[in-house]
């Protein structure tokens, strides 16, 4: 980003990707990701590195110092490889997705989104993209610019989209076009697929009348119960394109388009997901000041209320009266978010200086420290009241941990009831389970085994790839018979 | 099972070709809140949505041995908290159906009686909705094609598990026969007879698909040993 608090507009192909490790060009700079962030905070500033570093000693200081090792981030590593994949997926399921690409060599495709770092959406891109283009399916990922004013109202949409309340002006509409338009106008679509991610390059539909392309809208958002004035105005938009995607059926509304499913996904050779060695885990849990000799309940989410992060330490109290066990509460947004910082604070009171819960306040570069901190884990909890797909439950899931879950959102797709994990409802539902989980090694470990199948089968970067490539082909036999 | 020199000395006319299948998944335009709703969509949906939630959610959850059958079967359980139908419709093996019209039918006649047998849970709202999906399904050659059993053999051994799911349990809807292609290439290439019924005996339902896999490779190996 700018300094003038605009976005720098960028173009991201698979041969950048390749060449700066992950992100555009430019933007390498981990610190940087978080600067969008930054932008959305009530002081309005961004803090140099130095800031940052004594911002995050400040900040973190609460039951756990953190170590100097976490407080910098780190320099990220190249993207794997379709080849790195074969010892997880297998031989077959390589084959298979070369197979699927055949036919679509040489077609392009085009990813347009509002961010090109930080964030869900650009974390799988970052993957996606040379994936795709390894494959000979070339993909270019274009990012969208607007001012601050552009993204406060989108902001704002993605929030009433979710169910918040929005007093929907005629002013906060024509800045939202206008960007699109200025979008629209440098844009150029000659691929032959293109896929506008979330809603705010929505209006860069207009340009399909002269484009070749299948146009596509993939939704990251739970449309379930929107904003009705916001999802009318959107909703025009939206009818245009040819096809929508959306990340949970229980996220789409009723369209007159086709309707698809993917599930989002998680990359198992990204450092939250990589195998560790023991040595690492250890080293992480030591400078944590995390007890692996004894049982440890873990939930990793920012510290937000919809997570329930004292329902988690309340579920903990109920639990530790039968069961001996340490919390850990990892999570972060407590250090740039007002709110975030007044949930860490009723955690700490909820937690009531027990030396056996463990609250980090961790920045958001700390993917290692998590993944580490899973992988110590007995138990992972999720027990958000509301959640969107939920994939720290996938991460859990991953490594094969037994896992609770709130029965929210994207979580019941991922946490099959007593077969990939257990489902919860309230505090005391949540402890009875940690209790039973800790007590049944073998059921924990059974639920645990299951999960990781679930994962490997339905929520890994390679099923996602699978997907496109089966989108993709789709819609070119749609055009085809249309011809 | 006709004796080893025999079976050596057979070539098959034909090869077996190993094929695999990926899936798109659709969301689909019908969804229930309740049981009731749950039986007229079930009258009225399209075949790929029964197919989906049979079949094809068996393949999604391969890696689970017990507990799992279809996802009505589920929905049943964890959202309408109703035990006896969810036994009953997790009772039905979609191996015992060559047509998706039949299986339809035996869906719709165990939620029709039970709905018949107990009245208020016509009404009673589930937890959360079931959503109807239905998927295009892609089919593709993999790299292995077998002219002799140990080949077959290797095949069995590096195909994916989708494509074990594709010729021993989709094949019944492509075959229209109580068999698999597995099955059906022994028996009418090989002469195995014996070998082919056992292999269509395995339980899918008490068995991972993994477990399945590993179970026809013993019946060949037992054959070549």
């Amino acid at each position: 980003m700018s300094s003038n608090g605009h976005h720098d507009s960028s173009t991201v192909t698979a041969a950048d990707t390749s060449a700066n490790n992950s992100a555009p060009a430019g933007k390498q700079d981990v610190a940087a990701a978080h600067r969008p962030e930054r932008r959305k905070s009530t002081s309005g500033t961004v803090p140099g590195n130095q800031d940052r570093r004594k911002e995050a000693r400040l900040n973190h200081s609460n039951d756990r110092n953190l170590p100097a090792s976490v407080l910098t981030p780190p320099v990220p590593p190249p993207p794997p490889h379709l080849d790195d994949y074969r010892a997880i997926i297998g031989q077959a399921h390589v084959d298979s997705l070369r197979f699927l690409a055949r036919d679509l060599k040489g077609k392009t495709l085009k990813m347009v989104n509002s961010t090109a770092v930080g964030g869900g959406v650009a974390e799988m891109l970052n993957r996606l993209v040379p994936l795709l283009s390894e494959l000979e399916v070339p993909a270019h990922w274009d990012v969208i610019t607007g001012g601050n004013d552009f993204f406060e109202i989108t902001k704002a949409f993605h929030n009433a989209l979710h169910g918040a309340k929005y007093d929907l002006t005629k002013a906060a509409q024509e800045i939202f076009l206008m960007y699109n338009e200025q979008n629209r106008q440098r844009v150029h679509f000659n691929e032959e697929l293109v896929v506008i991610h979330d809603p705010q390059p929505l209006g860069l539909i207009r340009s399909k009348e002269k484009s070749s392309a299948s146009w596509v809208w993939r939704c990251h958002i739970d449309l379930s119960n929107p904003d009705a004035r916001v999802w009318e105005f959107l909703r025009p938009f939206v009818e245009q394109f040819d096809a929508a995607i959306f990340s949970s059926q229980s996220f789409a509304r009723q369209l007159p388009i086709p309707q698809y499913l993917f599930y989002p996904c998680i990359d198992p050779l990204s450092e939250k997901n990589k195998e560790l060695p023991d040595s690492v885990v250890q080293k992480v849990c030591d400078e944590f000041g995390i007890d692996r000799s004894r049982p440890i309940v873990t939930q990793v989410s920012r510290f937000d209320r919809l997570k329930d992060p004292v329902g988690v330490v309340q579920a903990y109290k109920l639990a530790k009266k039968y069961v001996d066990c340490q919390l850990v509460l990892a999570g972060g947004g407590a250090s740039d978010d007002p709110e975030g910082a007044a949930v860490l604070q009723e955690v700490k009171e909820a937690a009531d200086e027990d030396p056996d819960i463990i609250i980090l306040d961790l920045p958001p570069w700390c993917a290692l420290e998590i993944n580490a901190i899973q992988r110590a884990s007995t138990v992972v909890i999720q027990k958000s009241l509301k959640e969107g797909f939920g994939l720290t439950v996938t991460e859990a899931l991953w490594k094969g941990k037994a896992t609770i879950g709130g029965a929210v959102g994207g979580i019941p797709n991922q946490i099959i009831h007593k077969l990939t994990g257990v489902l919860v409802h309230s505090v005391e539902g949540c402890a009875f389970q940690i209790r039973y989980l800790l007590t049944h090694p073998e059921f924990a470990q059974r639920i645990g085994a299951n999960g990781r199948e679930h994962v490997k089968e339905n929520f890994l970067i390679t099923t996602n790839v699978k997907r496109w490539l089966l989108l993709f082909r789709t819609l070119e036999e749609a055009k085809a018979r249309k011809k | 099972m006709p004796g080893r020199d025999k079976l050596i000395v057979r070539k098959p006319s034909k090869p077996f070709y190993f094929n695999t299948s990926e899936n798109l998944l659709r969301i689909g335009r019908q969804r229930a809140a309740t049981l009731g709703e749950l039986l007229e969509a079930l009258r009225t949906c399209p075949e790929d949505s029964i197919f989906q939630h049979t079949f094809r959610t068996l393949q999604e959850h391969h890696f689970i041995r017990q507990g799992f059958s279809n996802d009505f079967a589920q929905w049943s359980i964890s959202a309408c908290n109703e035990p006896v139908l969810a036994e009953q419709l997790a009772g039905v093996d979609v191996r015992e159906y060559t047509s998706i019209s039949g299986l339809r039918q035996r869906m719709v006649q165990i939620l029709d009686d039970f709905l018949r047998e107990n009245p208020p849970a016509t009404a009673h709202s589930g937890r959360e909705p079931f959503y109807f999906c239905a998927s295009d399904i892609v089919i593709m050659p993999t790299a292995f094609v077998a002219d002799s059993l140990p080949a077959f053999l290797e095949g069995l051994k590096q195909v994916s598990l989708h494509s074990i799911h594709h010729h021993f349990i989709e094949a019944r809807l492509r075959l229209h026969l109580m068999s698999n292609d597995f099955s059906q290439w022994l028996e009418e290439e090989l002469g195995l007879a014996g070998t082919a019924d056992s292999i269509e005996r395995i339980d899918i339902y008490t068995n991972t698909l993994e477990g399945v896999r590993q179970q026809i490779e013993r019946s060949v190996e037992q054959v070549l040993n």
